[in-house]
């Protein structure tokens, strides 16, 4: 297993330079002068438009602005943000652990409320719970975040405040700290939900269509014809069985919430990653575009790697460092 | 300050509502400990902005970062909007010499900064010097251009000079300015929040910590740093030297999304905020409106005040269409100015009669001929150029980026160009992308805003239409308006300059160098528990003034 881990380890390697040329190349070919934006719709004098240039080695080929990132990068520095003047470090250092703990809220009611969702559908197949689930899964699906978003704003936070006199509301935005008067955790309740709403409803549909399929396997039926309890069938044979799927969109969707919440992190005014990646573009501001890609795809690399060890946990028939027929 | 007891009146809804809230409370309990109902501290104003660029003179450039500055400095002058006049604020006096090149100004006695420390003639001669300073940060300043005219700057720019000759401190409290050619509205340029003063004595040694947390002399200071994306956190300066501030503090909130601010609004937790796109009517029927479109009170909290910026289209005079002033007057007569404001903007901009918009000294209303609407004249305009009905002129490109309601203003215009005869391509891309095909001078017909940094017209003249100047994107040359800008900067006696610049801003309202657009208003509103909160023209609120219910 270790040896495994190690190898996929020395596989992000290639990835992460591929990434770093892609970026490059990216760099190069898209309009927009990343110096002269810094004056906005002013004109930058010429003199300090040089200035800006030399400092930040873009009056120097392409392959020479390559090496010094190279440079850089391999000692720990992503450079330093054209807009913001900030080491680019330091604006994700601060920005991921939201992105971090809005992703791991709503992974949780993912996981919670889509999967046993999914399973009560597939175990009361054509009930009406079952056709619950798939009619409100379907909703989900198709209402878009951002409206979700502002219905959700509208109802806890204006709509309950009123009708309430005020005794009860949620945050409608921000991430908490001194300028709120609610309680931290609170400010996660309403873009944890809007985040997890589009991607529950997904997990629900693969967990039910997964655990069908599994539950009219032989070996299920093997299994019930023992005499185990339906509750032990499904828990300790199907349920296993059929969460390889689940994991795998579990996981990439993490990695998604990681990097591209922009709707829900403009709704909700969360000092996310995503959208200062969103707003990088549209600045050129490439420091940050690359440090936040670079480290995003890191990030993905490490998620799918997690996520391929977890496989063994719930198949016994995975064995990661040995060749077939080595046991 | 919030003192007052909060009046209940007790009605059947009032008391359905507290009985629902009781029975909620209730239930909630455990889970509601320690939760408020959103809403401010006591006290303490909540304000709107976006992300700002930055809040340290050293770039403050746009105006979410300089509406928190202005309150935290204090630059020589000050223009007080309210009665259109120039003030002292950092100093209490100042002359002018007669060939308008040196300014001589007086500090105030017993100003200090936020650290304690005196504001002297050598803290404006070091903030200004380090604005130009090209190893203050990394990168140099963006916005020196406020101080370009002071002798020694393009030395100090190219760091072959260590301090600017221009400036000179004749004693602790006067500080002289010396600039390399005449120019009297320079007193004007001292009220930028951008020239406001810098504690000398090291507390800005180091940049980054600094540019997060300024020290200012302004009415307030800043409670902690500036926490990225979230807020900004202000608080009351006790030891400020002029009458102090009635309020304990402002929250300046940061938001991404206008929409989010205004629901905010709706919900109590915002004292300011920009009114959302679709709610203006509905907003000053709730609300009310404010009497002057700038001061907020009580049931008079919609701000609907113009602007001191213009929304223009810049054409480009390399095109061989458009170097004939005919074509560009029959394309201005041709908008439909009234239409796109009341159907996009919601009434919430108003039709610009010329670059120059309210609120600037020696503003005119109707001051060029041809900012109108009047098709029959833009008809006839296009015939005098050799165009009748648009015969023979092939479809012109017009150029924007995308969002902020530019696509749809392009397209009202495309079809009152077409009214004329005139075909029209709609050109739209992102802002990037824009701003270099502006730049390189690949399009025909863009739009672009100006903002005034100082209420005065040279602030439009000079930089939009002066030979050469980087602004000038038209490429508009004439040495007749050259001149009379020129002279113009000379003359010390304010009517006599005004009406100078106004003989310059005729001409170029004959000649139609851009189609002025739009005036940009407030569409703002404040909360029912803010009093005389003015949120001047230039998108700056004194807080100090400020008070709360």
């Amino acid at each position: 297993m270790l040896a495994y881990i190690g190898k996929r380890i020395l596989q992000f390697i290639p990835v992460f330079i591929g990434i770093t040329l892609i970026l490059f190349f990216f760099r190069a070919v898209i309009p927009g002068d990343p110096i002269k934006l810094l004056a906005g719709e002013k004109a930058m004098p010429d003199a300090i438009y040089e200035q800006i240039v030399k400092a930040n080695h873009l009056d120097e080929p392409l392959y020479v602005q390559y090496g010094y990132y190279m440079n850089d990068l391999l000692h720990g520095d992503l450079g330093t943000s054209y807009q913001r003047k900030t080491p680019v470090i330091d604006i994700f250092a601060e920005k991921f652990p939201y992105t971090a703990r809005l992703a791991l809220c709503a992974i949780l009611i993912e996981i919670l409320i889509g999967i046993s969702a999914g399973i009560v559908s597939a175990v009361k197949r054509y009930s009406f719970v079952d056709a619950l689930v798939t009619v409100s899964t379907s909703i989900l699906i198709s209402v878009p975040v951002f409206w979700l978003g502002m219905l959700l704003q509208m109802f806890f936070g204006v709509f309950l405040k009123d009708a309430t006199g005020g005794a009860f509301s949620l945050p409608i935005s921000g991430a908490g700290g001194p300028i709120s008067s609610y309680p931290t955790w609170m400010h996660y309740i309403l873009p944890a939900v809007a985040l997890a709403s589009v991607s529950l409803a997904y997990t629900a549909r693969v967990m039910r269509s997964q655990l069908l399929e599994v539950l009219n396997a032989d070996y299920i039926r093997t299994a019930r014809a023992k005499g185990l309890s339906r509750g032990a069938v499904i828990v300790k044979h199907a349920l296993k069985n059929a969460m390889i799927p689940v994991i795998t969109f579990i996981g990439i969707d993490f990695g998604v919430m990681m990097s591209s919440a922009i709707l829900t992190e403009t709704i909700f005014n969360w000092p996310g990653v995503g959208y200062e990646i969103f707003r990088a573009i549209g600045q050129r501001d490439w420091p940050i575009v690359m440090g936040g890609v670079i480290l995003v795809v890191i990030l993905i690399m490490l998620i799918n790697l997690i996520i391929d060890v977890s496989y063994a946990l719930f198949d016994p028939r995975i064995r990661y460092g040995k060749k077939a027929g080595d046991e | 300050m919030n003192t007052k007891e909060p009046r209940i009146k007790l009605d059947r809804r009032t008391f359905v509502k507290g009985a629902a809230a009781v029975g909620v409370a209730a239930l909630a309990a455990p889970a509601l400990s320690g939760c408020g109902v959103g809403g401010g501290r006591g006290g303490t104003l909540r304000y709107y902005i976006n992300q700002p660029a930055c809040i340290d003179p050293f770039d403050l450039q746009e105006s979410e970062g300089t509406a928190v500055s202005a309150n935290l400095f204090d630059s020589l002058t000050y223009y007080d909007y309210r009665a259109q006049e120039l003030v002292g604020a950092a100093a209490e006096s100042w002359e002018v010499s007669d060939d308008a090149t040196v300014f001589t100004f007086k500090l105030r006695e017993g100003a200090l900064f936020h650290n304690g420390e005196p504001v002297t003639a050598q803290d404006f001669k070091f903030s200004w010097e380090r604005m130009c300073n090209p190893n203050t940060a990394d990168e140099p300043s963006v916005i020196s251009y406020h101080i370009d005219k002071v002798v020694g700057y393009d030395a100090m720019l190219e760091g072959t000079a260590t301090e600017l000759v221009g400036l000179k401190t004749l004693d602790e409290l006067t500080f002289e300015v010396t600039l390399s050619e005449p120019f009297a509205d320079f007193v004007y340029v001292a009220s930028h929040p951008a020239l406001g003063p810098i504690p000398s004595g090291g507390a800005a040694d180091d940049f980054a910590t600094f540019s997060r947390a300024p020290i200012g002399n302004g009415p307030f200071m800043m409670d902690g740093t500036w926490v990225d994306d979230q807020y900004i956190q202000v608080k009351r300066f006790d030891d400020y030297y002029g009458e102090k501030a009635k309020i304990d503090g402002c929250d300046f909130l940061i938001f991404k999304s206008p929409d989010t601010a205004f629901t905010e609004f709706q919900a109590g937790n915002l004292d300011l905020s920009m009114i959302a796109n679709g709610q203006i009517e509905s907003t000053k029927a709730a609300y009310g409106n404010s009497v002057d479109g700038y001061t907020a009170n009580p049931g008079a909290q919609t701000l609907m005040g113009a602007e001191s910026s213009t929304y223009y289209f810049v054409i480009n005079l390399e095109d061989k269409f458009f170097a004939s002033k005919d074509v560009r007057r029959a394309v201005s007569l041709a908008i439909n100015r009234q239409a796109i404001c009341d159907t996009i903007f919601e009434g919430s901009r108003t039709p610009a009669t010329g670059i120059v918009p309210p609120g600037i000294e020696g503003y005119r209303p109707d001051a060029w001929p041809y900012a109108k609407y009047d098709i029959e004249a833009a008809r006839q305009a296009l015939a005098d150029a050799g165009f009748p009905g648009g015969e023979g002129l092939p479809p012109i490109k017009l150029s924007c980026n995308s969002g902020g309601g530019h696509e749809e203003i392009m397209q009202m215009v495309q079809a009152d160009l077409a009214a004329i005869g005139i075909k029209a391509e709609l050109d739209s891309m992102e802002w990037a992308s824009y701003l270099s095909a502006l730049q390189n001078g690949n399009y025909q017909i863009g739009r672009l805003g100006w903002i005034a940094d100082y209420p005065i017209m040279d602030n439009f003249l000079y930089p939009l239409f002066y030979t050469d100047n980087g602004d000038n994107r038209s490429g508009y040359s004439n040495k007749e308006v050259d001149e009379k800008i020129i002279a113009a900067r000379a003359i010390t006696d304010t009517a006599e300059r005004i009406k100078l610049y106004q003989e310059v801003d005729d001409i170029l309202g004959e000649d139609a160098v851009v189609v002025p657009v739009m005036y940009y208003c407030h569409h703002d509103v404040a909360s029912d528990r803010v009093k005389n909160l003015f949120y001047g023209p230039n998108r700056i609120t004194a807080l100090a003034q400020a008070e709360l219910v």
